[in-house]
C-alpha cells in the first residue's frame, strides 16, 4: 500500500487542475488537460512554424547531451585530481567556490559577448549547411557552454566527495597488498568513489534541464523546448506550453532515475559492509 | 636464521590532547617459519608494532629488517586487519587475485590457478563469485587470509584477524591457520589479546605491557600438535601467562 502512494500523487494532481478550470466561474487563463493531452498525442505535427515537439525536443536532447558531456569529461577529472590531491584542491577550490554562484543565467550576457551566435556548423565550417534545416546549425556554441557550466560544478563536488570518503582502511589494505599509486587509484579509489560520481551526474543532469530554459534564450535561438515554451506564452497558446512543460519533467525524471539507478547498484555494493 | 628483526622500535602519535607514547622500545628477533604471537591487553601498542612492521606506520626511532628471500628478492609481506579489508566492490575471486594483479608481472593462467589453489585450500571454492557482503563473518575472514596467502609471502602479520568472530568459528579458523602455517613454512607474526588462542597457536608468545608496550616476557609453547585445549600443559601454560596478565593490570601505570 506504501509504496502506491507515489503514484497517486499524477492523478490528484489531474484532478485538482480538472476542477480549476471547470469550477463555477472559473476564469482561468489555464487550457484542460484534454487540451494539453491532444497536443501530446501529435508530437509530429508542426506547432506554431517551430517544428514539431519531437524536432524540438530532439534539439534540446542534442544541446543537453553535448553541454552535460563536456561537463562530464571535464568536472570528473577535476574532481580526481581535487579529491586526491590536497595541493591541488587548495589550488582550485577557491575558484570553483567563486564560480559557483554565477549561475547559468547569470552568464548568459557573457557567453554572447565570447560565442556570438555561433553554432556548430559554423565553427566546422560547414557554411553549406546554413539554409537547411540541419541539427548542426541550432547548437549555438554559447548555449552548449552555459549547460557544461550548470552541469559541471555538482559533478566536480560528487566526485571530489567520492575520492575524499574513501576509506583508510581499503587504502592501507591495497598499500600491503603491493599495491601502487597508480594502481589503487585505478581499481581503489575510482570504484569507492563510483556511488557519489554518479551522484553528482545525477544532479549535474538536473541542473541541465533547468539551465536548457535559459540557455534557449540566447538570441538567434528559434528552437528547442525551452525557446517552444517562451515563444508559445508570448503567442498565448497556453496549451503547447503546458505540453512542453509535461515533456520536460517526464524525460528530466527519466534522466535523473536513469543515473540513480546506476549508481544505486554501485551503492549497493559499497555500502553493505558497513 | 632470522627472518624478521625489530631493534629499538619507538612510536609516539601526535593528539590534540598531547603526545601519546604507543610503543617501545622495543627490540625482537624472529625466527624464520616460527610462529610468534604477540600478547597484550588492549591499548598496549601490539597492533601499531605490527603496522609499523607492515611499513604502514613510520617509527620515530628504531630500525626493522627483513630478511630477503631465499634467491636475494625483496621479502613479501602478507597482512591481514582485524575486518577483513575486503574490496565490497570485487567477488572473492577479484579481491584474491588483487595482490597478484598488483604485482604487475604474474601472467592470467597463472593468477587463475594460484587463485583457485588457495581458495580450495581455505574452503571457499564454492564462493570465488560471491561478494563480500554475502558471505559470513568467518568465511570474509578466510577470504583475507587467502588474499594474504597468495602471494606466498615470505611473512606473513595477522591482527587480531579472528577476534570479532564467535568462539566456534574462531577455534576453527585458528586450526586451520595452524596447520597452513605448517605447510607453507612462512613466517607468522599474530597480535591478540586473547591469552587461550596464544597459547593454541604460537611457537612463542611475546607479552607486551601497557602502554607504552614493552616486551615484559617471552615464552616458548611446548606443546604436541593436534594441539588440545583441554590437556594438562595447555592448561599450565594458561595458568601461567594470566598470572603474568594480572600482575600487568596490578602495576601502576
Amino acid at each position: 500500500m506504501k509504496n502506491r502512494l507515489p503514484g497517486l500523487a499524477i492523478p490528484l494532481l489531474l484532478l485538482l487542475w480538472w476542477i480549476l478550470i471547470t469550477g463555477e466561474g472559473s476564469d482561468t487563463l489555464l487550457p484542460s488537460p484534454a487540451e494539453v493531452f491532444s497536443i501530446l498525442v501529435h508530437p509530429f505535427q508542426d506547432q506554431i512554424s517551430t517544428g514539431s515537439l519531437i524536432w524540438s525536443m530532439t534539439v534540446s536532447l542534442v544541446r543537453i547531451a553535448l553541454g552535460f558531456s563536456l561537463a562530464v569529461v571535464v568536472g570528473i577529472p577535476i574532481g580526481l585530481m581535487m579529491g586526491a590531491s590536497r595541493q591541488v584542491r587548495k589550488y582550485l577550490s577557491l575558484m570553483i567556490e567563486m564560480a559557483r554562484p554565477l549561475s547559468a543565467i547569470a552568464l548568459l550576457p557573457l557567453s554572447i559577448i565570447l560565442f556570438k551566435s555561433e553554432t556548430l556548423s559554423q565553427f566546422f565550417g560547414m557554411s553549406y549547411l546554413r539554409y537547411q534545416k540541419h541539427l548542426l546549425n541550432e547548437m549555438q556554441l554559447g548555449m552548449i557552454f552555459i549547460l557544461f557550466w550548470g552541469g559541471v560544478f555538482p559533478i566536480i563536488l560528487g566526485t571530489i566527495q567520492g575520492v575524499r570518503s574513501v576509506r583508510k582502511l581499503h587504502l592501507e589494505a591495497a598499500k600491503v597488498l603491493g599495491a601502487r599509486k597508480a594502481f589503487i587509484f585505478r581499481y581503489v579509489m575510482i570504484p569507492s568513489a563510483l556511488p557519489d560520481i554518479f551522484h553528482g551526474l545525477k544532479l549535474g543532469i538536473g541542473r541541465c534541464w533547468m539551465v536548457i530554459i535559459a540557455a534557449e534564450m540566447l538570441p538567434g535561438t528559434n528552437s528547442g523546448i525551452g525557446y517552444l515554451i517562451r515563444y508559445s506564452y508570448q503567442l498565448s497558446r497556453y496549451d503547447i506550453m503546458l505540453a512542453c512543460l509535461v515533456i520536460v519533467a517526464i524525460i528530466g525524471a527519466f534522466f535523473s532515475k536513469g543515473l540513480e539507478a546506476l549508481g544505486e547498484k554501485s551503492l549497493v555494493l559499497r555500502s553493505r559492509e558497513r | 636464521m632470522k627472518a624478521l628483526s625489530v631493534t629499538g622500535l619507538m612510536k609516539t602519535f601526535k593528539e590534540k590532547s598531547g603526545d601519546v607514547h604507543a610503543l617501545g622500545p622495543v627490540s625482537l628477533d624472529v625466527t624464520q617459519g616460527s610462529f610468534l604471537c604477540v600478547l597484550g591487553p588492549t591499548g598496549c601498542g601490539k597492533t601499531t608494532l605490527l603496522r609499523t612492521i607492515a611499513g604502514l606506520e613510520i617509527p620515530d626511532s628504531g630500525s626493522i629488517e627483513l630478511m630477503l628471500g631465499a634467491d636475494g628478492r625483496q621479502p613479501v609481506v602478507g597482512y591481514v586487519f582485524q575486518q577483513g579489508a575486503l574490496f565490497p566492490w570485487m567477488s572473492i575471486h577479484a579481491n584474491v587475485e588483487f595482490p597478484l594483479l598488483a604485482r604487475g608481472n604474474i601472467d592470467r593462467i597463472t593468477r587463475r590457478l594460484r587463485v583457485g589453489a588457495i581458495l580450495e585450500m581455505v574452503g571457499l571454492s564454492d564462493f570465488s563469485s560471491s561478494y563480500p557482503h554475502q558471505l559470513s563473518g568467518g568465511m570474509q575472514q578466510r577470504a583475507a587470509l587467502a588474499r594474504s596467502l597468495v602471494t606466498q609471502p615470505d611473512i606473513l602479520l595477522l591482527d587480531e584477524p579472528f577476534s570479532s568472530l564467535d568462539t566456534r568459528t574462531s577455534q576453527d579458523l585458528q586450526e586451520n591457520l595452524r596447520n597452513t602455517w605448517k605447510e607453507a613454512a612462512t613466517t607468522v607474526v599474530f597480535v591478540t589479546h586473547s591469552i587461550e588462542e596464544a597459547v593454541y597457536l604460537a611457537g612463542e608468545v611475546v607479552v607486551l605491557g601497557h602502554r607504552p608496550g614493552r616486551i615484559v616476557r617471552r615464552q616458548v609453547i611446548n606443546l604436541q600438535d593436534p594441539r588440545s585445549r583441554l590437556s594438562q600443559e595447555f592448561t599450565e601454560y594458561l595458568v601461567s601467562l594470566r598470572r603474568t596478565f594480572e600482575e600487568l593490570v596490578e602495576e601502576p601505570e
